[in-house]
């Protein structure tokens, strides 16, 4: 931790118009994350794959429209905020995914947003008069 | 990502390496659906090379252990790195898919039964 406490915090934002920019938003966060811990950066690009996917496909209901991804790496935590124009759409608030039925029977949907939950330490979400705002929190182990 | 088969006998090696993510989930799908659909229903994945994994590599996993197993097969993981494991985890999927240590203990469980 004394090391880390030295260095600089890194913020830094990436700007997408429409969901074929995935590649370049998770290239954007290896980048800013390149120097974190791989536990945490790995947590923290599975919740921002999770969160702009589910922004496009709910949000923006599969059309395009501006999200603009910002993440702020500091000593002790990792905070990204994803902002967005789309109609209402809470990540907190989607419903439980099935985690116990049979193979058989077993579902896949809402896995995104149950994931981005579990993997963050905090989630939380604004709705503001043109878009969200979704802000992401993750503690360095 | 990368995709490579390999046989071992009548069980089949899919070895995957890079990050399985929503730009990637696609193509291992369509992959592993296609080599299922040739008649290779006993598959092992080798995830040694997969060091991150969103829910879009989940449902590509969801699918091709439903169609390996509607055939009479099973798709079996090996070698599961720690944040693959914990998104496995949380999702469910370690109560529903077989895993693993080695290739070798998944080729050869294979010896004792086959079907989930």
């Amino acid at each position: 931790m004394a090391r880390r406490e030295r260095e600089a915090p890194v913020t830094a934002e990436f700007r997408a118009g429409s969901m074929r920019e995935l590649g370049g938003a998770l290239a954007f966060v290896d980048q800013v994350c390149a120097g974190v811990e791989a536990d945490t950066a790995l947590a923290v690009r599975l919740a921002i794959e999770e969160a702009f996917t589910n922004i496009y496909k709910h949000g923006y209901a599969g059309g395009e429209g501006p999200v603009a991804v910002r993440v702020d790496v500091a000593p002790r935590q990792i905070v990204a905020i994803l902002v967005d124009e789309a109609p209402a759409f809470d990540p907190t608030d989607a419903p439980a995914p099935d985690l116990d039925s049979p193979w058989d029977q077993r579902r896949a949907g809402g896995l995104g947003c149950h994931l981005l939950r579990q993997m963050m330490d905090e989630v939380k979400y604004a709705r503001r008069e043109r878009g969200n705002v979704l802000t992401l929190l993750k503690t360095r182990a | 990502m990368n995709v490579e088969f390999d046989t071992h006998g009548n069980v089949s090696v899919v070895v995957i390496s890079g990050s399985v993510d929503g730009l990637t989930a696609g193509d291992l799908l369509s992959r592993l659906q296609g080599f299922v659909a040739e008649g290779n229903l006993l598959l092992v994945a080798n995830l040694a090379g997969v060091e991150y994994t969103s829910s879009a590599g989940l449902r590509a996993l969801l699918a091709t252990v439903k169609q390996a197993r509607r055939g009479g097969g099973d798709l079996r993981l090996a070698c599961i790195n720690t944040h693959v494991r914990k998104v496995l985890e949380l999702s469910g999927f370690t109560t529903i898919m077989k895993l693993f240590d080695s290739v070798d203990a998944a080729v050869a469980s294979y010896a004792v039964s086959v079907g989930p």
